[in-house]
């Protein structure tokens, strides 16, 4: 009899086991989430249990190096989750490549939401992500650097110029008076130069993705004003490597002045280097013209061959009840009213809110990707030396061109 | 002839199992590469599509760089060292382990490293070389247009030189002493020896591996992705590496397959000569 007992036990605990590991249960929902978000994740989801016991979430961590092969594998697989964290930016293609479903019905409170977030993951009128956490650069000094190079901390450069002249003041010493990216992945380089095109009045492409514009005089123009950072010193000569993280590490080990970062960097930051006193700064923009940003951050999709899309609608929708987005996102939440709650009152942050008015979403086309490789050659080919602005962006116009 | 159709019915399982495997990717590629991402038929859109690309021709002369510099090196630097790890010397059995080093080491860690090593501001290459005064400012070896390909060649032949000095020193230890009684009752000097018994007695090993790292470097993406993921500019730009970036950033998967399919046709030609090769030569040495 005991034997028996254990022995049904035994099975019935194998093939529980196999049957969590290879599918979901019905009323489960599998919610991908990158590893900045674990800690909140989880605490958010215990308290959606208890509101909602008849639906289980199993929490899977991602990181977000590779993320965009691995999700669009899922997706391309249709052995996909419920729920996934993208950038903002990669929605579109899902949604053209129809690989996850439009959420209007999820979306409550539309005019709460700060509208470029909701341009960025809309697509033939329908909305296929729902924004929750987003966030603009803006330029991070080291005060103390600039006490030494006699220029005033609290009054930090507001136009190009002023940049120009401030970087070259703070290069010396082996230091580098502002650092821009021109390696690792192409979204680097992409979200910090392109603001300066757009303060201008040009881009890579027109809004309506019919135009090129990136052979256009202004945009040429803020093409060399970035590139010349490097070009004349005053940008690390290891330039052609960096990204946004080996920019913050040149930051916190003192031989970068200012750089152009997000308010994710701050933190880490502040922990290896305590010494540096931080400032941060608008983009310092044209005389005359609007500082800009490129508008970044993350949302949830649900991919077509989801298990339990209405679970996963359920979930999405408590997760952006204004107070959970506000205690989930990293930087700053999608909802304005979320932008209340008292984390996001750090003085050091007064500067990133003021950047997200002037915050545009990047312009939404199917080949979006290969275009900004295009323009990302062509960056590549001035710092290198092959080719000036003007032919490098003519280069790059004519790869563009085709692709539209 | 009964008993044929018995054997055929017993490699029946295996030959599913490889259809699944083999056939079916490869078909699914083909098919790829002449529809559109809805699946309608499109012809030989993607295929010029991908051509007209402005990376196209630069990843096929690089790839041409790439296989050609590190084959040429791979197999010299090989070469030499199983001639030298097959002399008599103290320590022999230590050296002939850490000579493998490399090639145990995967190729992402080894990677990983060498970037490190070899970036402007941190890499402990350019402080080796600045400290002492040997060269006055730090060499950008991965954003120099000029030394990264060299670069990664010689990662790559420090990657697998390893495997051919191994294999070609299973060859040399094969050779029957007698050749070299023969060859010093003659008068031979070393090198000699080398060019006149060793060399000839391991040219079919060494065609083989020849050929098997042909294929390897064709398809291999580890370090030259993890590194410099193609630039600066496409300079490091390989074909398997466009071929990733097409499908997997771009999300064009069609215009990847065309790709992939095309490139798969010059890769099955080697695979093709280096069956007959090694074929022809368990032939000759029966």
């Amino acid at each position: 009899m005991k034997t028996r007992l254990i022995k049904t036990g035994l099975a019935g605990a194998v093939s529980a086991l196999a049957l969590s590991t290879g599918m979901a249960f019905a009323g489960e929902v599998v919610w991908w989430t990158p590893n900045f978000n674990e800690a909140r994740a989880r605490e958010l989801v215990t308290k959606f249990q208890e509101a909602n016991p008849d639906i289980t979430v199993n929490l899977q961590i991602t990181t977000t190096d590779g993320l965009p092969q691995r999700v669009l594998t899922a997706l391309q697989s249709g052995a996909a989750p419920d729920i996934i964290d993208v950038q903002h930016g990669w929605v579109n293609g899902y949604a053209q490549n129809n690989l996850v479903m439009p959420l209007d019905d999820v979306l409550q409170d539309r005019d709460d939401y700060v509208p470029a977030a909701l341009d960025y993951v809309t697509f033939n009128d329908q909305l296929w992500g729902m924004p929750y956490r987003i966030e603009s650069l803006a330029v991070i000094y080291n005060k103390g650097h600039f006490t030494e190079a006699g220029l005033d901390p609290e009054n930090p450069p507001q136009t190009w110029d002023e940049l120009i002249a401030a970087a070259e003041a703070l290069t010396q010493n082996g230091r580098s008076g502002f650092a821009i990216t021109g390696g690792g992945e192409v979204g680097n380089t992409i979200f910090r130069s392109m603001p300066f095109m757009w303060m201008n009045g040009g881009g890579i492409i027109s809004e309506d993705g019919t135009q090129v514009l990136v052979n256009s005089p202004e945009t040429v123009a803020a093409v060399e004003f970035y590139t010349n950072f490097y070009k004349n010193g005053l940008s690390p000569s290891s330039t052609l490597e960096n990204d946004g993280t080996a920019n913050r590490r040149l930051f916190i080990a003192e031989t970068v002045s200012m750089y152009q970062a997000g308010q994710f960097d701050v933190n880490s930051i502040k922990t290896e280097n305590p010494n540096i006193d931080i400032g941060v700064m608008t983009i310092p923009h044209p005389e005359g013209m609007d500082t800009a940003a490129v508008l970044g951050g993350w949302s949830f999709v649900i991919p077509s061959d989801a298990r339990n899309p209405d679970e996963a609608k359920t979930l999405i929708a408590f997760l952006s009840e204004a107070e959970n987005q506000g205690y989930l996102t990293d930087t700053f939440p999608a909802r304005v009213s979320a932008m209340d709650l008292p984390r996001f009152d750090d003085p050091i942050l007064q500067v990133y809110k003021q950047m997200l008015p002037f915050g545009r979403p990047a312009p939404a086309h199917p080949n979006w990707v290969q275009i900004t490789q295009a323009y990302f050659d062509g960056i590549q080919r001035i710092l290198l030396g092959d080719e000036d602005a003007q032919t490098a962006m003519d280069g790059a116009a004519a790869e563009i061109e085709a692709l539209l | 002839m009964h008993r044929k159709s018995t054997g055929y019915l017993f490699v029946l399982p295996a030959l599913l199992v490889l259809g699944l495997l083999i056939a079916y990717p490869i078909a699914y590629t083909g098919l790829l590469s002449v529809t559109d991402n809805q699946g309608n038929y499109v012809g030989l859109d993607n295929f010029r599509t991908i051509l007209a690309a402005r990376a196209t021709p630069t990843a096929f002369v690089n790839t041409l760089w790439w296989v050609a510099g590190s084959i040429f090196f791979q197999v010299i630097l090989g070469v030499l060292t199983a001639i030298l790890l097959n002399q008599n010397f103290r320590g022999r059995a230590i050296v002939r382990s850490v000579t493998l080093i490399p090639w145990v080491v995967p190729g992402i860690v080894a990677a990983t490293t060498w970037a490190w090593m070899l970036h402007t501001e941190f890499g402990i290459i350019n402080y080796m070389l600045t400290a002492p005064g040997i060269i006055d400012e730090p060499v950008g070896w991965l954003t120099n247009g000029s030394t990264v390909m060299p670069v990664m060649i010689a990662i790559n032949v420090w990657k697998m030189f390893p495997f051919v000095a191994i294999m070609v020193l299973a060859g040399l230890q094969s050779i029957p002493n007698d050749l070299y009684e023969a060859a010093r009752i003659d008068g031979a000097s070393f090198w000699e020896e080398v060019w006149y018994v060793m060399l000839p007695q391991v040219r079919p090993v060494i065609i083989a591996v020849t050929l098997l790292l042909v294929i390897w470097a064709l398809n291999h993406i580890t370090i030259i992705y993890a590194i410099t993921r193609g630039g600066p500019a496409n300079r490091t730009l390989i074909t398997p590496i466009q071929i990733f970036r097409t499908a997997f950033e771009s999300v064009q998967f069609n215009q990847a397959a065309a790709l992939s399919v095309m490139f798969f046709a010059v890769a099955i030609t080697v695979v093709f000569i280096y069956i007959r090769t090694t074929a022809a030569n368990a032939g000759a040495s029966k």
